[in-house]
């Protein structure tokens, strides 16, 4: 038992110890990288490692003799929640989603500290000190608060009331629900049903375990499969028109979606919010190659009324490019990302 | 080796010989073995292994060929709407270096350790300023020097990295050599000496890049643009840290191959150097308290606050741009990219950024808007259409290099049209619900329509109502004659236009044309900008995202009011608790 809570404490002093580097640029900050499309993941496990660490460390300071009173852990947890909150999650949330988090955060400390009587009162004790002021610290110590806290209140309200220009929050669908069919040069394509025609094997069939089969390797970089170069002349069918897709891409696409299908191209700086990152697990991944196929063609301003806001400048793609055309830059975009696209099955 | 004792004296040595020459021969700063000052001879790095050329070539045709092309001849399906273009790789010419102009960069396949390995550098923090992206958290340093692996080994075709007889190094020792403190004799003497070594003749004497912008080319015969100093986070040799100084004194020591940039590591010394690139340095734009502005990690772009703050002022708004009010005035970055989402397109954007300012007073809103643009370009003759229309005949440019209407044969060779700049604002913009905008490129449709204000450099500036992107602008009647231009000059590579508007009201204005600038309200924004040399007219254009206007309010009275009544209730809360605390503790109940 000892053992594996010095373990834990280790863990919890070097994780402080890195997050507090990291936040004060000791360290160089991305030391532990935030890995894209895992970020929700990773950022719980880390939270584990944490709550890990401090039952470890909390243990053994208990066992040197320097047990941390539960008034002072529970403060010192929510602050820690705070300042994760704040200094390591990128790109920053927002202050009002930051004080939703904390509220949710400072209800389970709370339950925490009153999970029975006797934490309760173990808990309220150093309040109860300070109020009875039976000792010349806890006297000074009262003072001290009891013209603190007006100021303190007096000036957040002051501060509250100030009028302010920060940021209006806008809040946006991800997902537009899609519509039945698409009419796209002058054809009609249901959405359930429709294929894309370019995914086919060297005999020009439709063949999704082909296509699978050759499609980017996920894990870092996300490089082609050996003997898959879609830049190999002797292609026939899908990687081919993988190829060709590209060429479409990075004539078209690439601008602000990104050399890396990331959202972060040549002009992706001026945009609000920045362009879709396809690489995430949360864009195409989620979708079907039919719905990809849509939000091409009609682009932002073909988004449906439900859709709004649309803030998205994605032109419709169907003004610049053939139905074929758009069909490779799909094509394309799973294979470049290594996702398959969802089927309706 | 010499330790680093022998090398700082082997240094002074070099440097009071340099103080002799200067008085014989005014050739200053060659060191006794011939070398320029701060630099050393270096050895070529061992051929990569086999076994990582191969593992590259799977990085290059996953990642790179579509933008550096099959042999690696910087033509992929990308590069001919990208300018500047990807690099052609054949000649073994890399502008980002530490080592003497004319030479290979220092790559080694071992050795991925920053300042020793320019290459894997490059690639890593990409080239701001241009399509190339930083590959770190994409690529990992293995696969990185792995494709560099095959690109020196097979892609680049001219020269050898390892060929001892036809190729050698010599570096620059920037670790060795500490930066001068930027004082401001420093920077004095730098300004100094960007003039006399003719540095101004092609960056413009404010250093916006505006000198001699037309006629310079690269190796490979395209035209090139000299750096603009004020935006450092453009520097392709930035490498994600634009302010650092160190990454200036690099390039001018070493040169830009392939471009008319040299390296003036052979007239120069060290301590000139520093003192040239603690100017250049500060010429980047700053805080109002000169600390750098802080730079996005999405995107390598100073931060963007979407909110640009109108200042009250009473009486007149001043036109004196020296004049405190705007000097007080917070002053915002304003991202623009190129129109790409409808024809024609604008793949090659010159403008970039503006910089915006604002104040109000009772009747009016005043703009300030600053922006760089090399060229002053005002159309010669009339233009061959009205200022209303929008679908006009300029042609998308094909994307085939060397032919006739690529961007390529294009650039620099635009019929040259007029400068312009537009603020877009929504009309009826409180009946849109909440978080919902009109359409950025000129409205939506009748139902939501935009109020756009356009100055053009032929002096005109006119009110237009948008309804659609591809509608022609609407006149409005006599608008015209309530607005007022209260400023526009070009000055060495930099704009500086105020527009002044009414702010509005339901009385004097026609509300389904006006914009109503509200105290304390958020008011949708656009902002557009045509560069005349860059053939801008029409949708070809740089735009911005949606901003806000915010005219800030006067602070009301309750603000100092209510907050002390808080306290106060807090302080009798206090005793409260305290009286009841101490009476249950004496046994006594309330």
């Amino acid at each position: 038992m000892k053992a594996l809570m010095s373990l834990g404490a280790l863990i919890g002093v070097a994780g402080l110890l890195l997050l507090g580097g990291m936040i004060f640029d000791v360290v160089p900050s991305n030391t532990v990288r935030l890995v894209e499309g895992y970020m929700p993941i990773q950022l719980l496990l880390e939270v584990a490692c944490f709550v890990i660490g401090f039952t470890g460390l909390s243990y053994m300071m208990n066992a040197m003799g320097m047990a941390l009173p539960r008034f002072w852990q529970g403060i010192g947890f929510w602050i820690f929640l705070m300042v994760y909150l704040k200094y390591r999650v990128y790109p920053p949330i927002p202050f009002s989603v930051r004080a939703m988090y904390g509220t949710v955060g400072l209800v389970t400390v709370f339950m925490w500290v009153s999970a029975n009587e006797e934490d309760w009162s173990k808990f309220k004790r150093p309040i109860m000190n300070v109020l009875d002021a039976q000792t010349g610290m806890n006297r000074l110590l009262r003072y001290v608060y009891l013209v603190l806290i007006p100021i303190l209140i007096g000036g957040f309200s002051f501060n509250a009331m100030m009028p302010k220009s920060e940021e209006p929050i806008e809040l946006r669908t991800v997902h537009p629900a899609p519509p039945a069919s698409t009419k796209v040069h002058g054809k009609t394509y249901t959405l359930q049903t429709s294929q894309n025609p370019y995914r086919v094997n060297p005999d020009g069939k439709y063949d999704q375990e082909f296509s699978n089969a050759n499609i980017v390797e996920q894990g870092m970089g996300r490089l082609m499969k050996p003997n898959a170069n879609p830049w190999d002349e002797k292609n026939q069918g899908y990687l081919k028109y993988v190829r060709e897709g590209g060429e479409i891409f990075f004539q078209n696409c690439h601008f602000c979606h990104g050399d890396n299908l990331n959202g972060r191209g040549l002009h992706a700086f001026a945009f609000n919010p920045i362009p879709a990152n396809f690489t995430d697990p949360g864009t195409i991944a989620q979708l079907q190659e039919t719905f990809i196929f849509w939000r091409v063609s009609k682009g932002g301003i073909g988004l449906p009324n439900e859709g709004f806001p649309w803030a998205s400048v994605m032109p419709p793609w169907e003004q610049h490019l053939t139905v074929d055309e758009i069909w490779k830059v799909v094509l394309f975009e799973y294979w470049h990302t290594g996702y398959y696209p969802r089927t309706w099955d | 080796m010499m330790d680093s004792m022998t090398q700082k004296a082997g240094i002074i040595a070099a440097a009071a010989f340099g103080v002799v020459l200067v008085s014989t021969s005014g050739y200053s700063s060659v060191s006794a073995q011939g070398l320029p000052e701060g630099f050393k001879k270096g050895e070529l790095a061992a051929e990569p292994s086999a076994e990582m050329i191969e593992a590259g070539k799977r990085v290059y045709f996953t990642k790179c060929v579509w933008c550096h092309g099959v042999d690696g001849a910087g033509d992929g399906p990308g590069a001919d709407r990208l300018w500047p273009r990807p690099r052609n790789f054949n000649q073994g010419t890399f502008k980002i270096r530490h080592t003497a102009s004319g030479e290979l960069p220092l790559f080694d396949a071992k050795k991925p350790i920053p300042g020793q390995n320019d290459l894997f550098e490059t690639v890593t923090h990409g080239l701001p300023g241009s399509a190339m992206p930083p590959w770190e958290g994409i690529l990992s340093e293995e696969q990185r020097q792995q494709v560099l692996s095959f690109v020196t080994t097979q892609l680049v075709k001219d020269r050898k990295f390892t060929d001892k007889q036809s190729e050698s190094q010599t570096v620059l020792q920037l670790a060795d050599l500490k930066p001068k403190p930027a004082t401001d004799e420093s920077k004095k003497r730098g300004g100094e000496l960007i003039v006399e070594k003719k540095c101004v003749e092609c960056h413009g004497m404010e250093g916006r890049g505006d000198g001699n912008a037309f006629n310079l080319k690269d190796d490979w015969g395209f035209s090139i643009q000299p750096a603009n100093w004020h935006k450092c986070w453009n520097f392709r040799g930035s490498r994600q840290d634009p302010y650092n100084v160190s990454n200036i004194f690099r390039t001018f020591s070493t040169g830009v191959n392939g471009t008319p940039m040299p390296s003036f590591a052979d007239n120069t010394s060290v301590d000139e150097r520093w003192d040239i690139a603690n100017f250049v340095n500060s010429l980047c734009e700053r805080d109002p308290l000169g600390n750098p502005l802080p730079i996005d990690p999405l995107t390598d772009k100073p931060k963007i606050n979407f909110v640009i703050p109108s200042d009250m002022v009473e009486g007149e708004i001043p036109t004196d741009l020296e004049h405190e009010a705007w000097k007080k005035a917070p002053k915002r970055y304003v991202a623009m990219g190129g129109q790409i989402t409808h024809k024609p397109r604008n793949f090659v954007n010159r403008l970039d950024d503006i910089w915006v300012r604002s104040l109000y007073n009772d009747k009016h809103i005043v703009y300030l808007l600053e922006w760089d643009d090399r060229t002053k370009s005002v159309a010669e003759g009339k233009l061959p259409w009205a200022p209303t229309q929008v679908n006009i005949d300029i042609k998308e440019q094909d994307p085939k290099t060397g032919e006739e209407g690529s961007i390529a044969a294009h650039q620099n060779n635009y019929t040259v049209y007029n400068d312009a700049i537009a603020i877009e604002t929504a009309v009826k913009w409180k009946e849109l619900p909440a978080p919902i905008k009109p359409r950025y490129l000129f409205g939506t449709n009748e139902q939501f329509p935009m109020d756009i204000v356009k100055w053009e450099a032929d002096g005109s500036l006119r009110a237009f109502k948008g309804t659609g992107w591809d509608k022609d602008f609407e006149e409005r009647d006599n608008y015209e004659e309530a607005m007022k231009l209260l400023k526009a000059e070009w000055k060495n590579g930099r704009w500086y236009v105020m527009i002044q508007r009414p702010v509005g009201n339901k009385k004097d204005q026609d509300y389904d044309e006006d914009t109503f600038f509200e105290v304390g309200q958020y008011i949708p924004t656009v902002f557009f900008a045509w560069d005349g040399h860059n053939g801008d007219a029409g949708r070809k254009m740089a735009v911005s995202a949606f901003y806000y206007t915010f005219m800030n309010p006067p602070v009301p009275q309750e603000t100092y009011i209510y907050p002390v009544v808080i306290a106060v209730g807090v302080v009798l809360l206090e005793g409260w608790v305290l009286t009841r605390r101490s009476n249950k503790k004496k046994g006594k109940t309330l």
